[in-house]
C-alpha cells in the first residue's frame, strides 16, 4: 500500500531491518539525545514528519524561517533540529560524513549520518517562528535553551520502540493509521488535536466536525471517522497526565458517546512549541502524514497566553490552503447555553449574554476538588476513568506533579541490540 | 474580574443539601451547565499567606481572579468553615489560616 503524505510525497519508514543493528552500531561514536530529539527521531523514522528524512541543516532552517518552506518549496513551518553541546562535539570529533549512534537513556535509538555542524541563531529562529522573542513564551524558552551547535543528518531507527501500557493500545504508526481507515471503511478522517481530557465542549465540536468532514459521502454506512490524535511530549506541572488524556478520550467510545466504527484514538510524540499559527500548519502536516483528510482548528489553536489573536491560526491556514493536502475545519468559541440547554457555538447561539464558558481553569478546579461534574460538563464515565488514571498513574492527581515527573512510567522503552551480538 | 480575590468551591448535590440545611443555599451560584459554585472572599494579605502555605496553589490574576490548585482537603476544610460560620466572607479564610498556624489542618 502506497502511503501518500504531506506534499503528495510517499511516507517512507526509515528503520533498520530486525537483527541488523547489533553488528552495525557496535563501534559507532555515541551521542546521547534529549527527549525532544528522541521523539523527533521516532517521528522521522516512521514518517510522521514526512518528507523529512533527518535533522535540518542551516539552509533548511533558513528556508523554514524565511519562506515557511523546505528548500524544494514544500510547505514547512517549524525547524526540526538536533543540538549538541560544544564540548561533546569537540571531544567526540564529529565530522561531516561520520555515522553517529544517537542514544536515549543510554539505549541505541538511531543512526545519523552527520551532515553540517552549524550554529543556530536561536533568537532569530524564535522571532520568526513564534513572532516574539519574549522569554515568557514557552516555545521561545525551549528554542533558546537548546545550547550548543546543531548537527544535521539523515536518521534511521535502529529498532522499534516498545510502547508501555496503557500507551501500547493506542500507538499507531502512519502506516497503521492508513490500515485502520481501510479496515473501518473510512474515506474521510477528521483529526482532533488534543492535550486534554475530554469535556463536552470538546465532544460537541468533534461531532459537528464529523458532519462537516463527511461532506457528500453517503451516510447509510459510515465512511467518515473522527481520529483523536493526542500529543504526547514534555510535561509541565499542572498539565493533564498523559494516561488520563488518552484513556479519557478512549472512554468516549467505550461508553457509547461515539460509535466505535466512527471514532479512534491514537497519539503522536511531539513536544509542543505553542507556536500558534505556525504550529497549526505543522499539525496539519503531521495529520496529513497520518492519512487524515480534514483537521479541526479551534479558537487560538496551539497558542499560549495572549501571544496570538484567537483566529491567527485560521488566517495562516487559509493563506497556505493550496499547499495543504488536508482540509481545515474551522471552529469558533463553544459555550454552554442555559437557554438552548446545550453546548453550542458562538457562531450559532444568539444568547451570548447568558452563555457559560468552559474554561480550563474551571474544569481543573472541579477535578482537583474531586467533585463530579454534571454530564453536561463531563461524561460520568470519563470522569471515573480520569479519577482511576489519577490513582493508577498520577500518584493521586490527574495533573502533573513533581512526583509524576520524577516517578512516572516510561511511555516507551528501547531494546539494546548490542546485547544480542555475541562477543 | 472586579478586583475581589475569591476561592471557588464546587457544590455537588451533597454539598448543596448541607448548604440548604445551614440556610446558605442562596450563596451557591450557577456556574456551568448545572454546576454550582460558592465563592469565598479572600483579602490580599490572606492570598499571600495561602500561596506561601500551599506553594502548589496559583493565583489566576489575568482571567478569573481566583486562587486555584489548592489541595482538595484545604477546599473541604474551607467549605466546612463556611457552614460553621454561615458565611463566605474573609472571616472564613481568617479562621482557616488560624487553624493552619495552629497545626489543626
Amino acid at each position: 500500500m502506497k502511503l501518500t503524505g504531506h506534499g503528495g510525497k510517499e511516507v517512507v519508514e526509515r528503520i533498520l531491518p530486525g537483527g541488523m543493528a547489533g553488528s552495525i552500531i557496535s563501534d559507532m561514536p555515541e551521542l546521547e539525545v534529549d527527549t525532544q530529539t528522541a521523539h523527533e527521531c521516532i517521528d522521522i523514522g516512521y514518517g510522521f514528519l514526512s518528507p523529512l528524512d533527518g535533522f535540518m541543516g542551516s539552509e533548511e532552517v533558513d528556508s523554514v524561517c524565511e519562506e515557511m518552506s523546505l528548500p524544494d518549496g514544500t510547505l514547512w513551518s517549524i525547524p526540526i533540529t538536533l543540538e549538541a553541546n560544544d564540548d561533546t562535539i569537540r571531544k567526540k570529533g564529529f565530522r561531516e560524513g561520520d555515522e553517529i549512534l544517537l542514544t536515549y537513556h543510554r539505549k541505541p535509538l538511531a543512526i545519523m549520518k552527520t551532515g553540517e555542524v552549524f550554529q543556530l541563531d536561536a533568537d532569530r529562529v524564535a522571532g520568526k517562528i513564534y513572532g516574539t522573542s519574549d522569554p515568557k513564551h514557552p516555545g521561545v524558552r525551549r528554542t533558546v535553551s537548546r545550547k550548543g551547535k546543531s548537527i544535521s543528518g539523515k536518521v534511521i531507527l535502529v529498532g522499534e520502540p516498545e510502547f508501555q501500557p496503557p500507551f501500547d493500545r493506542f500507538w499507531l504508526t502512519p502506516r497503521n493509521h492508513f490500515s485502520l481507515y481501510r479496515d473501518k471503511g473510512w474515506e474521510h478522517v477528521v483529526a482532533h488535536q488534543t492535550r486534554n481530557v475530554p469535556h463536552t465542549a470538546h465532544e460537541w465540536p468533534m461531532k459537528y466536525c464529523w458532519f462537516a468532514a463527511n461532506e457528500d459521502l453517503s451516510v447509510e454506512v459510515p465512511h467518515t471517522g473522527v481520529l483523536v490524535n493526542a500529543v504526547i511530549g514534555e510535561k509541565r506541572n499542572g498539565d493533564y497526565i498523559d494516561e488520563a488524556i488518552i484513556l479519557g478520550q478512549a472512554e468516549l467510545a467505550n461508553a457509547g458517546y461515539f460509535r466505535k466504527d466512527t471514532f479512534a484514538v491514537s497519539f503522536t510524540l511531539w513536544d509542543m512549541r505553542y507556536a500558534g499559527p505556525r504550529e497549526a500548519v505543522h499539525h496539519a502536516i503531521m495529520r496529513t502524514n497520518l492519512g487524515c483528510t480534514h483537521h479541526m482548528f479551534g479558537r487560538d489553536h496551539a497558542g499560549v497566553g495572549d501571544f496570538y489573536k484567537p483566529y491567527d491560526a485560521h488566517s495562516l491556514l487559509k493563506q497556505v490552503r493550496e499547499q495543504l493536502n488536508i482540509k481545515p475545519v474551522f471552529m469558533m468559541e463553544n459555550w454552554f447555553c442555559p437557554i438552548c440547554s446545550e453546548v453550542t457555538s458562538s457562531g450559532l447561539c444568539d444568547h451570548a449574554a447568558t452563555a457559560q464558558n468552559f474554561s480550563g481553569t474551571l474544569l481543573r478546579s472541579m477535578l482537583i476538588d474531586g467533585v463530579q461534574p454534571t454530564r453536561q460538563v463531563m461524561r460520568p464515565e470519563v470522569f471515573q476513568t480520569v479519577q482511576a488514571a489519577s490513582d493508577t498513574y498520577g500518584f493521586g492527581s490527574p495533573f502533573v506533579t513533581d512526583s509524576y515527573l520524577q516517578n512516572r512510567g516510561n511511555v516507551f522503552k528501547l531494546a539494546d541490540p548490542r546485547k544480542e551480538v555475541s562477543p | 474580574m472586579n478586583g475581589q480575590i475569591m476561592i471557588n468551591i464546587w457544590i455537588n448535590e451533597e454539598r448543596f443539601e448541607k448548604m440548604r440545611e445551614a440556610g446558605l443555599s442562596g450563596m451557591a451560584q450557577d456556574m456551568l451547565a448545572g454546576m454550582k459554585v460558592t465563592r469565598v472572599k479572600v483579602s490580599e494579605k490572606q492570598k499571600d499567606i495561602l500561596l506561601s502555605e500551599f506553594p502548589m496553589a496559583k493565583f489566576d490574576s489575568s482571567t478569573t481572579g481566583t486562587i486555584e490548585l489548592l489541595p482538595r482537603k484545604v477546599k473541604d476544610e474551607i467549605f466546612n468553615l463556611c457552614l460553621e460560620k454561615k458565611s463566605t466572607g474573609e472571616d472564613v479564610i481568617e479562621a482557616f489560616i488560624l487553624r493552619v498556624r495552629n497545626g489543626r489542618t
